[in-house]
């Protein structure tokens, strides 16, 4: 058997100190250990006294003067944690529990373990603190963790993961599935990464659509880096899912603000630029007319002067009324789009030129079975239609009695205006920038043209959100077509 | 009155504004004879059509007020595909830009051309016609 000297050696370099209490004079006595772990204090008073208030930790008192009754009381093991003030006056873990005395018939002693458990109860403390940030900052930024286990062909998804893709608690991906939770149009750039990274050990950050349980679109941010086994092998990929949806989503309106700024702001300075540059050659050319008027000397060359002056306002105020019409598109906006149906549009459009379509002998098909109608603004489909329309005629090939054809349709949920003619067309890689600009006219010869229907239609198109893009061939014909 | 320039040419498609210039060529004597062109392209093509026959070269213009803005074929146009003739002309040609626009732009990019002389903002004054043509003249 070990002497109490051995023991307590044995008891000192476990860190355990101990108290031993007479259950019959309950006199309390201190392990050397204990004494020293406390700083060997001179004690007048009562020992327990002395301990629970100046070494256990306020917050414990309670507990453990009635796990102290019962250790006096009754022969039943228990076990619970205090904090004690050491001899360098901070506080440190220690687990306390009593040992069960072998005789149970009659005991004389009873003995209190003090095991130091600090550095454990600090090391727990550490990985739950970690482990409540880690879940915060997850929960916070909607970020999971997943693992693919490349050799055995599993997937692993955590908590977050799993509430990101919107699927049950439960739920446990099958390797082969596990392009399904990714937009189509992405399957190639995802399975790239995978490729790259499980064979080349590459890894990659990417931001692309997923599709949750439901099936609904959006946006990730998803890295994986390789893993390796202790070979250098790659077994497996990890990283993390990122739910960037609603940041991407800004991210993509910003953008597409920043467009529709940038498209207005040039239309703006198209407008503005077409504003001084027409007006001011009509002013200047009344400057100069003044000039003459003071020069001339006979009546004769004032009167012609006179004339001119004449021509000049008739210019200006057509410029004028010109001008207002592209002012108007943008008032018009405020009016409400409704539902309009094309064939009832395109009547109210021949029905105003029908003398020139009679005229010209032209034929208009047209072909509204895929897209009968649209939201949009009445007066501006009209108007749209009769710019193509009057301009497809206009621009007819010499010879060639006039077709247009006007057909309307869905792609990829977009709804499209197309109207082709058989005219003359046009070369576009010289005019084609300027198609859409003001007073632009291509066709020598044509006193018809005043180069401002193409603008407006444009700009009609643009208020609304759409576009119109233009393709053609020499002698064989245009067409337009619209993305509402 | 000194030297009179031969041959002057207006390319711009403002029918009132030719009328004015020519009134005041005729007014105040400043050439000879005046070459009309309410586009580029028509320009150009009498330009080219001048070339095929050498002796021709009076029917070439002393100098030209060139618009920007006009129909089928602009100033702009114009201006780089006579940048492609005119070493082929044997005739010192002086060219003005004359266009309404204020746009610094425009301004910038006319400069930017070697054989634009200046760049001219209508309304042009009398005395300022007369001072070019005298300078041309010279």
């Amino acid at each position: 058997m070990l002497t109490d000297l051995q023991l307590n050696s044995i008891l000192e370099d476990f860190d355990i100190a101990y108290w031993k209490i007479n259950l019959f004079s309950k006199e309390i006595s201190w392990s050397q250990h204990f004494d020293s772990l406390v700083g060997k204090p001179q004690i007048d008073e009562d020992r327990f006294e002395f301990f629970i208030n100046h070494i256990l930790h306020p917050d414990y008192r309670y507990d453990f003067r009635i796990h102290f009754e019962k250790l006096l009381k009754e022969n039943e093991t228990f076990s619970f944690e205090i904090k004690l003030r050491l001899e360098n006056g901070k506080y440190r873990w220690f687990e306390c529990k009593n040992q069960k005395s072998r005789g149970n018939s009659f005991r004389e002693t009873a003995v209190l373990l003090f095991v130091n458990i600090h550095q454990t109860k600090r090391d727990q403390y550490t990985i739950e603190e970690n482990f409540f940030y880690y879940r915060e900052t997850a929960e916070m930024t909607s970020t999971g963790g997943w693992y693919i286990d490349t050799v055995n062909k599993n997937i692993y998804w955590d908590d977050v993961s799993r509430k990101i893709v919107d699927c049950p608690k439960d739920f446990q991906p099958a390797y082969e599935d596990r392009m399904k939770f990714y937009a189509k149009e992405h399957h190639n750039r995802m399975l790239n990464a995978f490729e790259k990274c499980e064979n080349f050990g590459i890894p990659f950050k990417l931001e692309l659509k997923m599709l949750s349980f439901q099936n609904r679109e959006f946006w990730v941010r998803l890295t994986g880096k390789p893993v390796y086994n202790d070979e250098q092998v790659i077994i497996g990929i990890r990283g993390v899912l990122q739910n960037i949806d609603e940041n991407k989503n800004n991210e993509l309106n910003l953008q597409n603000s920043l467009d529709i700024i940038a498209t207005q702001n040039s239309r703006l300075f198209n407008f503005a630029h077409i504003v001084s540059h027409h007006l001011r050659s009509h002013s200047s050319n009344l400057s100069l007319i003044c000039e003459l008027l003071r020069e001339s000397k006979t009546d004769r060359d004032k009167l012609d002067l006179l004339a001119n002056v004449e021509d000049v306002a008739g210019n200006l105020d057509n410029a004028i009324s010109r001008l207002n019409d592209i002012v108007s598109i943008q008032t018009s906006l405020k009016k409400e789009r409704v539902n309009i149906r094309f064939d009832e549009a395109l009547d109210v459009v021949l029905a105003s030129i029908s003398s020139l379509i009679n005229r010209e002998n032209a034929k208009i098909v047209a072909e509204f079975q895929d897209l009968k109608e649209i939201r949009y603004i009445p007066e501006y489909l009209e108007s749209i239609l009769l710019n193509l329309i009057t301009n497809a005629i206009r621009y007819r090939q010499p010879g060639r009695k006039p077709v247009i054809f006007i057909q309307t349709y869905v792609e990829n949920d977009k709804e499209y205006l197309e109207v082709s003619d058989n005219g003359m067309g046009i070369d576009l890689e010289e005019y084609g920038d300027k198609m859409f600009g003001m007073y632009k006219t291509f066709h020598q010869n044509n006193p018809e043209a005043k180069g401002i229907g193409l603008f407006i239609t444009k700009n009609q198109v643009e208020a609304l959100g759409g576009t119109i893009s233009v393709s053609s061939t020499l002698d064989i014909g245009t067409t337009f077509k619209i993305k509402f | 009155m000194g030297q009179k320039v031969e041959l002057a040419c207006i390319i711009d498609d403002d029918k009132i504004y030719v009328n004015l210039v020519k009134k005041i060529i005729e007014i105040k004597k400043l050439s000879e004879n005046l070459l009309i062109y309410k586009n580029g392209k028509e320009a150009l093509d009498y330009f080219k059509e001048i070339m095929q026959n050498t002796t021709d070269e009076d029917k070439l213009p002393d100098i030209i007020f060139l618009d920007l803005n006009m129909p089928v074929m602009d100033g702009w146009e114009f201006l780089n595909e006579f940048i492609k003739i005119k070493n082929n002309l044997n005739k010192k040609i002086t060219l003005y830009v004359v266009s309404s626009s204020i746009d610094p732009r425009d301004l910038e990019r006319a400069k930017s051309f070697n054989l634009v002389t200046d760049y001219l903002i209508k309304p042009i004054e009398l005395k300022k016609f007369e001072k070019i043509f005298e300078k041309t003249a010279a």
